[in-house]
């Protein structure tokens, strides 16, 4: 009780209230240098692959000789399928799979965003498992063209080829699915949703033959023309929609299949030399996370993890030695091991940061740091409720020249000893609440304006919507700021609380985001910690001493207000773009595709959490400049 | 006056039939949240009874429906709702502004801050009826629970209406509207003692001499026996049998379904040995209703406050709580605006539930969906929940008692607590 007591009595000491902007800024510092210390040996592990029933690489892999004949040929029957209509190109690779007496279907479907349509058809097949009841299966996809736009030659060729080869085989015990996508993104999204019958019927054709609950997926890209092409390396690719990862069982088994059994070396995030250095282990890493950030398609497989279906695709890279058979055991290996599963993967982690083929951090090493950033916003939340509960500071006594009128005092009595203390530093005064939360509110509102026009602009009108964003964002705070002074000059509590209440949403809406995809919290937390250590610039006081802030009260504010400026959202966007070398209609149009299509959400934290939490800090900032 | 009410019942409803006709997949995906939707007042549960019901089958049949048989009749009046759902949206809309008009009465009759027996220091520290009205119809969660149309939306407005009865003192209406609540949620009935003592103290204001507290209890309690029995009887001819008691009261009482909820009791009965389950049981109910007599005995002088701070706990402790129950309670702590000088958690308490209301999706969603979570991470967070609320109750009835402590000791105003 007593312990309790003093806590409570630590409320009123005013040291606390400096201490809450050094103890953010601490955060953030261990929030990034914990980051920075990940990839070395002491915080990271080796990978390893916990579920039993997989055994990868102990079956012999019988995909050579003969096949290799067959598999040369359907690459040719693939070639001349390229430049044939869509329904003509279906109807032969069904055909092909046909004569391996599998079941066949096709499934039209049309997607619009950005006024755009994307239409194309999916051809798959389904071979029952002689050992199985049809209540699992796996499946092998090649999408027709890879990510890059490339038509998937050998891809295709290798999963029509596996198809006839498996086919013979009297060991599955899982039914096993090919599928032909129509492209890398939209197809297998279209398949995916309408294999669990929550596709829009309207726009996509419901599939006629199904198995049952998919328990693995693996997409094949291997875009090499007719002639073949010898690679290097496998690039084993594992991002999902929304950053949603694979278990990492399925991640290591394909890699130490490959690398193990096969002899092909695996890399990943496009990190084509990688020779396990510090630098290269977090250039890996932060180019995982930026990827899982942006949340988007990354291959075919990446439409089946929101479905806790884990995949990966397997991409060829590089010049080398290695030929399409490798690629086909490797996929054999694979396929045998998922067939052992007797359930569900669910043994290893799903939450990781990968450094290197077998090196990772799990959740438990990592969470940490985003966790850290977002708690930074609500320490200094909670400061600034504290804050706005006290009047206006005390004047130094010392200060004070005679004339001025003396604050009330109060006498205090603790333990003998007597004191004189100015009333005002013991009340708590009443906080005005409505503005703030309107306010709040409001700005939250207003987020869904851009949110709505960039997903729903026609392609051709996306940079003209992009540049009148920008300066709209960049206005709005000054505008506003402008407006409040004219019909309500907030107090200097109101600012503080609409301060308080944005940091506070802001770092709830962080730490709910750190558990369902770490690196956006991440980054955007990053991005916004100067909104913990701005603080509105009020006019002086009447009888305090001015300083400089309060004599170059409206110079300070403009510059705050620039260099806020210079970190809205809109403005990280088009620099990253810039440094990237992306085109911003690009990125626009993916990003609309993706919500229309993917189901991705990565621009509802950009528009609803981290621009309203930057609108809320500008204008308190901005407000400087009207006071 | 009358305009302020007609605006902000005219942009409340609004607000609800926008959202319903704008999004027509909301209340579909909210009445599907285990968060809104309990297994005892959920809408699509309700849905299969009144199927069955108007093919001639026994409702109860299916093991589906736990709700009140009356309601039955009543929903099968309105055409389907997966065709048709205006009237349906209607009708909630309409149950929420009758339960807005119900709390401003209450506010009106200046019950929270002015009983008969006990006369607050600042009793001039309230808000008006119209902000308190406010509160309950733009409250998220309230908007939440009228979109996704659980059945509690009813009891909710049973018990407000109970509640404005009561502090009015009109004892045939109080007397009806609690048996409709209780007959509808059963643990209503545990608010009889201290809304029984706010009717009294009502009409012991109203009237020149007291009347005799041992008659007054007596009619009341045979009013609503009389009430309830009607009302269970009246079910009973419609269904045919008695077999919906085990199937409403009793689901509610022994909790045989163990869907996740924001309550602290499904985890625990999922965990339990079965042969342990009777006596755990028994000691999460006898918790409940503990608090009863002891919170009316010891703030007998507020017995509102008692009423509302019931209503808390029910939100934290009852078998089958959803955000409905919170939004009931939340709704009636404005009424005690003059408390809150006393608070000393609120910016922590109502950080918890904004966090929690955010977070408990997100791990739902980790559980269920992702599958990258279990169960462990749902009921952590509904732990948290529970705890901001009963923080929120806890130090309402710290402030209470300590307005209390004010009058009877002026001299102690403004000095920190300490036992004595």
């Amino acid at each position: 009780m007593a312990l309790l007591s003093s806590i409570l009595a630590l409320r009123r000491d005013a040291r606390i209230l400096k201490l809450p902007p050094y103890l953010s800024a601490l955060c953030i510092l261990v929030g990034v240098v914990w980051l920075l210390v990940l990839p070395l040996n002491e915080y990271s592990r080796n990978t390893y692959v916990s579920e039993n029933a997989l055994l990868p690489g102990q079956v012999h892999t019988y995909f050579t000789g003969s096949e290799h004949n067959i598999f040369r040929a359907y690459r040719h029957e693939v070639a001349a399928l390229v430049d044939k209509p869509v329904q003509e190109r279906s109807q032969k690779l069904g055909d092909i799979f046909r004569s391996s007496s599998l079941k066949v279907a096709t499934q039209i479907y049309e997607y619009h965003a950005s006024g755009r349509n994307i239409s194309n058809q999916n051809v798959y097949a389904i071979l029952q498992g002689p050992r199985a009841d049809a209540t699992e299966a796996i499946v092998l996809i090649a999408a027709w063209t890879n990510m890059a736009g490339e038509i998937n030659h050998s891809g295709v060729a290798l999963v029509l080829t596996l198809a006839r080869y498996f086919k013979r085989w009297s060991l599955w015990s899982k039914d096993i699915i090919f599928l032909i996508s129509g492209d890398s993104t939209s197809g297998p999204q279209a398949w995916v949703d309408a294999y669990h019958d929550s596709h829009s019927p309207a726009s996509i054709e419901p599939l006629s033959i199904k198995s049952g609950a998919l328990q693995g997926a693996v997409a094949v890209d291997y875009p090499a023309g007719p002639w073949g092409h010898r690679y290097d390396k496998l690039h084993v690719v594992y991002d999902g929609v929304n950053g949603q990862l694979p278990n990492l069982d399925l991640f290591n088994t394909a890699v130490s299949i490959a690398s193990g059994q096969m002899g092909i070396g695996c890399t990943l995030q496009r990190m084509w030399k990688h020779d396990d250095s510090y630098q290269e282990r977090l250039q890996t890493m932060l180019r995982g996370m930026i990827s899982q950030g942006l949340g988007h398609a990354s291959g075919p497989h990446s439409s089946f993890i929101p479905y806790h279906i884990d995949a990966v695709t397997l991409q060829t890279v590089g010049d080398g030695w290695h030929d399409e058979m490798s690629l086909g055991r490797t996929v054999e290996s694979l396929f045998r091991s998922l067939n052992n599963l007797l359930e569900h993967l669910h043994q290893s982690f799903f939450f990781y940061l990968l450094m290197q083929a077998n090196r990772f951090v799990s959740i438990g090493t990592y969470l940490p740091s985003a966790m850290l950033i977002a708690v930074n916003f609500t320490i200094t939340s909670i400061a600034l409720w504290v804050q706005s509960g006290r009047s206006a500071p005390v004047p130094n006594p010392a200060s004070i020249s005679s004339k001025s009128p003396k604050p009330d005092m109060t006498v205090a009595k603790k333990d003998g000893a007597v004191t004189l203390v100015p009333t005002s530093s013991l009340t708590i005064i009443e906080r005005r609440l409505f503005l703030p939360l309107a306010f709040v509110g409001g700005a939250h509102f207003i987020g869904l304006l851009p949110l709505y026009i960039f997903n729903n602009t026609r392609q051709t009108l996306l940079p003209t919507a992009f540049n009148s964003t920008a300066i709209f964002t960049i206005l709005l705070p000054l505008l506003t700021a402008f407006a409040l002074s004219l019909f309500h000059r907030p107090t200097p509590q109101e600012t503080t609380l609409i301060q308080c209440l944005s940091l506070l949403l802001l770092g709830m809406f962080l730490s709910a985001l750190a558990t369902l995809n770490f690196s956006l919290s991440f980054l955007i937390g990053i991005f916004a910690s100067p909104l913990s250590f701005i603080r509105p610039i009020h006019p002086p006081q009447p009888n305090t001493p001015s300083t400089l802030t309060t004599t170059n009260r409206k110079a300070m504010s403009a510059v705050v207000s620039v260099l806020l400026a210079a970190l809205n959202p809109v403005v990280v966007i088009r620099a990253a773009t810039f440094y990237w070398g992306e085109d911003i209609v690009d990125v626009l149009v993916q990003a609309a595709e993706g919500w229309h299509v993917w189901g991705l959400w990565t621009q509802v934290v950009v528009w609803l959490v981290w621009w309203p939490a930057w609108f809320a800090g500008s204008v308190v900032v901005t407000a400087g400049l009207f006071s | 006056m009358e305009q302020q009410k007609a605006l902000l019942f005219g942009l409340a409803a609004a607000v609800r039939l926008l959202l319903f006709t704008a999004f027509p997949s909301l209340p579909n995906l909210l009445a599907g949240r285990v968060e809104i939707s309990t297994p005892v007042t959920s809408f699509k549960r309700l849905q299969e009874g009144l199927f069955l019901y108007t093919h001639n089958v026994s409702p109860y049949d299916g093991g589906i429906f736990h709700q009140a048989p009356l309601l039955l009749p009543l929903f099968s009046l309105l055409p389907n709702p997966s065709y048709h759902p205006f009237a349906t949206n209607f009708l909630y809309t309409i149950v929420d502004l009758l339960g807005a008009n119900a709390l401003m009465q209450v506010a009106e009759t200046a019950q929270s801050v002015t009983p008969r027996l006990f006369k607050s220091t600042r009793k001039d520290l309230r808000w008006s009826s119209i902000a308190i009205g406010a509160s309950f119809l733009f409250n998220p969660f309230t908007v939440a629970t009228c979109i996704a149309r659980p059945t509690s939306a009813l009891t909710n407005l049973f018990i407000f209406l109970a509640m404005a009865k009561a502090s009015q003192g009109a004892s045939i209406t109080f007397v009806l509207a609690l048996s409709f609540a209780s007959y509808l949620a059963m643990h209503p009935i545990l608010l009889l003692p201290p809304l029984l003592l706010l009717c009294y103290d009502v009409r012991a204001t109203k009237s020149k001499s007291a009347p005799n507290p041992l008659i007054f209890t007596a009619v009341h309690v045979f009013g609503l026996a009389t009430a309830l029995g009607v009302l269970l009887y009246l079910s009973a001819l419609l269904t045919g049998s008695w077999e919906f008691l085990a199937a409403t009261y009793g689901v509610r009482l022994l909790l045989p379904d163990l869907t996740p909820n924001v309550g602290l009791w499904w985890y625990f009965f999922t965990e339990m040995f079965d042969s342990f389950r009777e006596f755990f049981l028994g000691v999460f109910w006898l918790h409940v209703v503990s608090y009863v007599g002891g919170l009316t005995i010891r703030l007998r002088r507020q017995p509102l406050f008692v009423a509302a701070t019931l209503t808390g706990i029910f939100a934290v402790f009852s078998p089958y709580p959803s955000i409905a129950d919170a939004t009931l309670y939340l709704s009636l702590v404005p009424l005690f605006r003059h408390l809150f000088p006393l608070m000393r958690y609120t910016f922590l308490a109502s950080s918890t539930i904004l966090y929690t209301s955010f977070l408990g999706p997100a791990f739902y969603y980790l559980w269920i969906y992702a599958g990258s979570g279990n169960a462990n991470f749902f009921y952590a967070i509904t732990l948290v929940w529970s705890l901001g609320l009963s923080v929120i109750v806890g130090d309402s009835l710290y402030a209470a008692l300590r307005d209390e402590v004010d009058v009877e000791r002026p001299e102690l105003r403004g000095k920190e607590v300490r036992r004595i």
